[in-house]
């Protein structure tokens, strides 16, 4: 049977457990901006009656517990590589289309302006002003192929930088994983395990964005991370570093796990976005740059050296490779009106006979500007620069839209999340007062048993 | 149990509305205020290809237009130049033929023969004419003089069977310079100068017989003559036709090309406004949540 003491007891218990949920909800509200945390819940139970005169004990703190959706979890681990892959992309090809510039503001301009040249020289094959503009135009034509494949060249190695940069990230916060499984059994035995799981799953969230992982929790404080592949990032306590090599020709670099080379298995992430826009997207547009500045110098060459100069000389070639290329690689860089030409404006071959009035080769060479010359006879040099221009914006276009929906669906996950783990102020506001009133209230129940004793205490004196 | 709605997710959803309105007018302002359309070819990349495409087209005309007014220039030259032979050669025949028969004292003769002399010497000048230091009856050796005389003799043509042609439209040129030797010489055995030196001794001699088949021979000239001004007058009327022609084109590309760059004010304005509206909904719908708290009735 229960006594006054017993009931003073637990009416203290009560006191004690109400004021702890209010201490709970003061966790919640000051954390409410704090990133990564779950909102935490106070379990109460109450205690039975010993025997059938017993009422009960009263109340007791069960624990604290976190607020956690795990699929959720698990489903942002997964959109954030492919978002952030994307918005990697976009924003490298940004700079890209920069680079590339608007129709009217780039190469298409000097292609024409370089055609104009030759068009005027055919109207007036002896004019020297007009050759000295051919010189002109053609060397601008040059030197916009070698500032577009420098520029696309710095946009590649900034984004080998930004790789480099993104590899120390994960190695930092694959460390700092590895710490915190040190501390689980510690966190475990004294009630911390809920702070350590929230942090180690904003690291993983912070992981994720930086390249594609997968997170195995284990559920008692210890989560082990491994690449996409299977690579091992971190096994409990332990860490394996991801390392970057220089790899020539151009001494970008590759990134190895444990000595072996996994650039090409990382797609996800900020960190397989660069690798994208470094190794596939930036040098297919390089390639095609090269592919038509081989294709002008090489129509225009042909036309050129089958022609005759100002003092009746055969025709050398109007552009030259320097330093020299094989194939077309490196053809927009080393593209440069050759030096024999340059130095003599007479050089250029206008006649297709040994007749200084003789305009047929200049107008042969005007005519290139409309010629279906390449991709087997379908386009003209104009078409094929419209295609770089294209083939760029859609890039950056399709990378930007994919972002855009991957980021709501990341949105809408966040959301989903914060439902269950994000903290409501009104939600704390009630829980507040709730806690508060019923501590008022057993507060009243305590001074009502101590009314009682000391009633009883006062009739026996 | 409904909807938990928390603070950071409304903070969030505020935030993002409010971006997604700002970007959205920020568009609109960056179209109004710089008249483009196209301000990153991601914007529209086919536009933004087809607009290359355009450009060049107007690239290219511009270029034809600039042909076409030098080769009508040199063809309007050309075609005085080649009305001026026509009269001197009808003089040159009725100078011959006032010399022809016995009625012609011999003074009138020298009178005759001078005139011939003279006409001789205008249609050389005529042949040697040049514009911008290239002869115009040189063909494609235009810096060389075609006719040079030395003494009372004009030697053989110096310059080239080849004429020279100018690109006034894609697949489409005009003769620019012409074959002097062609005119004057043709296929007869001599060319107009040494008929006009056979003339004057004819007519100095009141060899009949001479200044009659001189005059053939001047109307075989006169024939080619003409014949070459007509070229030039087709190729005169050819290019009036392309001007037009390709002053249209140039309309017809540049209204596309403003079509696809440029920004359509009506439909940019209005969009503006209306995301002008939905941003500042967007900024007040965030205001007001923000305000409300059960906090403030404890």
């Amino acid at each position: 049977m229960s006594d006054l003491l017993t009931s003073l007891n637990s009416a203290a218990r009560a006191l004690d457990a109400q004021r702890f949920g209010m201490d709970v909800t003061g966790q919640n509200i000051a954390n409410v901006n704090t990133p990564g945390y779950s909102r935490r819940a106070i379990d109460l139970v109450w205690i039975a009656p010993y025997d059938k005169m017993s009422a009960g004990g009263g109340v007791e703190v069960v624990g604290v517990r976190a607020l956690r959706d795990r699929l959720l979890d698990r489903r942002l681990q997964q959109e954030l590589p492919a978002e952030r892959r994307e918005a990697a992309i976009a924003e490298a090809l940004r700079t890209v289309e920069a680079a590339i510039g608007r129709p009217g503001e780039s190469l298409d301009v000097k292609l024409n302006a370089f055609f104009d040249s030759f068009a005027k020289l055919a109207d007036n094959p002896t004019s020297s002003v007009a050759r000295q503009e051919v010189l002109l135009q053609g060397g601008a034509l040059a030197t916009s192929f070698q500032d577009m494949a420098a520029r696309l060249r710095s946009a590649q190695a900034d984004s080998d930088q930004q790789i480099r940069a993104v590899v120390d990230q994960v190695n930092t916060l694959t460390s700092r994983m590895a710490a915190l499984n040190a501390t689980a059994s510690h966190a475990a035995a004294t009630g911390a395990l809920p702070a350590l799981q929230d942090e180690q799953l904003y690291l993983a969230r912070q992981l994720s964005e930086l390249v594609d992982v997968s997170v195995i929790d284990h559920g008692n404080g210890v989560v082990d991370i491994t690449l996409g592949n299977g690579k091992p990032l971190v096994v409990a306590e332990h860490q394996y570093d991801l390392g970057t090599s220089s790899t020539a020709p151009l001494g970008y670099a590759s990134i190895t796990s444990g000595g072996v080379d996994v650039t090409s298995q990382i797609t996800g992430g900020r960190l397989g976005g660069l690798l994208q826009v470094r190794d596939v997207n930036v040098p297919a547009y390089l390639d095609q740059l090269d592919t038509l500045a081989y294709n002008v110098a090489t129509q225009v060459n042909t036309l050129h050296t089958a022609g005759y100069d100002q003092t009746g000389t055969a025709g050398v070639a109007f552009f030259t490779f320097s330093p020299s290329i094989v194939g077309t690689a490196g053809a927009a860089e080393a593209l440069v009106v050759n030096p024999l030409v340059a130095a003599d404006a007479r050089k250029i071959a206008a006649a297709s006979i040994t007749d200084v009035g003789d305009n047929q080769t200049a107008r042969g060479i005007a005519a290139l500007r409309d010629a279906r010359v390449l991709n087997s006879g379908t386009a003209t040099f104009t078409d094929a620069w419209g295609q770089l221009v294209y083939t760029v914006g859609r890039d950056s276009k399709d990378a930007a839209d994919d972002q855009a929906t991957r980021e709501e669906i990341v949105r809408q996950v966040d959301q989903l999340r914060d439902q269950i783990s994000g903290v409501s102020l009104d939600e704390e506001a009630a829980n507040l007062l709730k806690f508060q009133r019923a501590y008022e209230a057993n507060a009243r129940f305590f001074k009502a048993c101590e009314d009682t004793i000391d009633s009883l205490l006062r009739n026996l004196s | 149990m409904g909807l938990r709605v928390t603070f950071n997710g409304q903070f969030r959803d505020a935030t993002t509305n409010v971006e997604r309105a700002s970007e959205r007018l920020l568009q609109f302002q960056r179209q109004v205020s710089s008249g483009r359309r196209l301000d990153r070819v991601s914007d529209d990349p086919s536009g933004a290809s087809a607009a290359l495409g355009e450009r060049t087209k107007i690239a290219q005309i511009d270029q034809y237009t600039r042909s076409t007014d030098s080769a009508y220039s040199r063809l309007t030259v050309l075609d005085t130049v080649l009305s001026d032979m026509v009269t001197k050669l009808t003089a040159a025949q009725v100078a011959a033929t006032s010399a022809l028969g016995t009625t012609p004292t011999d003074a009138q003769r020298t009178a005759a023969a001078e005139q011939l002399d003279g006409l001789k010497a205008a249609l050389l000048d005529d042949f040697n004419t040049s514009l911008q230091g290239n002869y115009l009856f040189a063909g494609t050796k235009s810096t060389t003089k075609p006719y040079v005389a030395s003494g009372g003799t004009v030697a053989a043509y110096a310059g080239s069977s080849t004429e020279i042609q100018v690109d006034i439209e894609q697949d489409r040129a005009v003769t620019v310079s012409f074959d002097g030797g062609a005119i004057t010489k043709g296929s007869d055995t001599t060319d107009v100068f040494a008929i006009m030196d056979g003339l004057i001794a004819a007519v100095n001699a009141a060899d009949s017989t001479a200044i009659n088949s001189g005059i053939a021979a001047l109307q075989n000239v006169f024939g080619r003559v003409t014949a070459v001004q007509s070229r030039v007058g087709a190729a005169m009327q050819t290019l009036d036709a392309e001007k037009v022609l390709l002053s249209a084109t140039k309309i017809a590309s540049s209204e596309r090309l403003s079509k696809l760059e440029d920004t359509n004010m009506a439909e940019a304005i209005t969009g503006m406004q209306q995301a002008d509206t939905a941003y500042k909904a967007a900024l007040g719908a965030a205001a007001a949540a923000a305000k409300v708290s059960l906090m403030d009735y404890l």
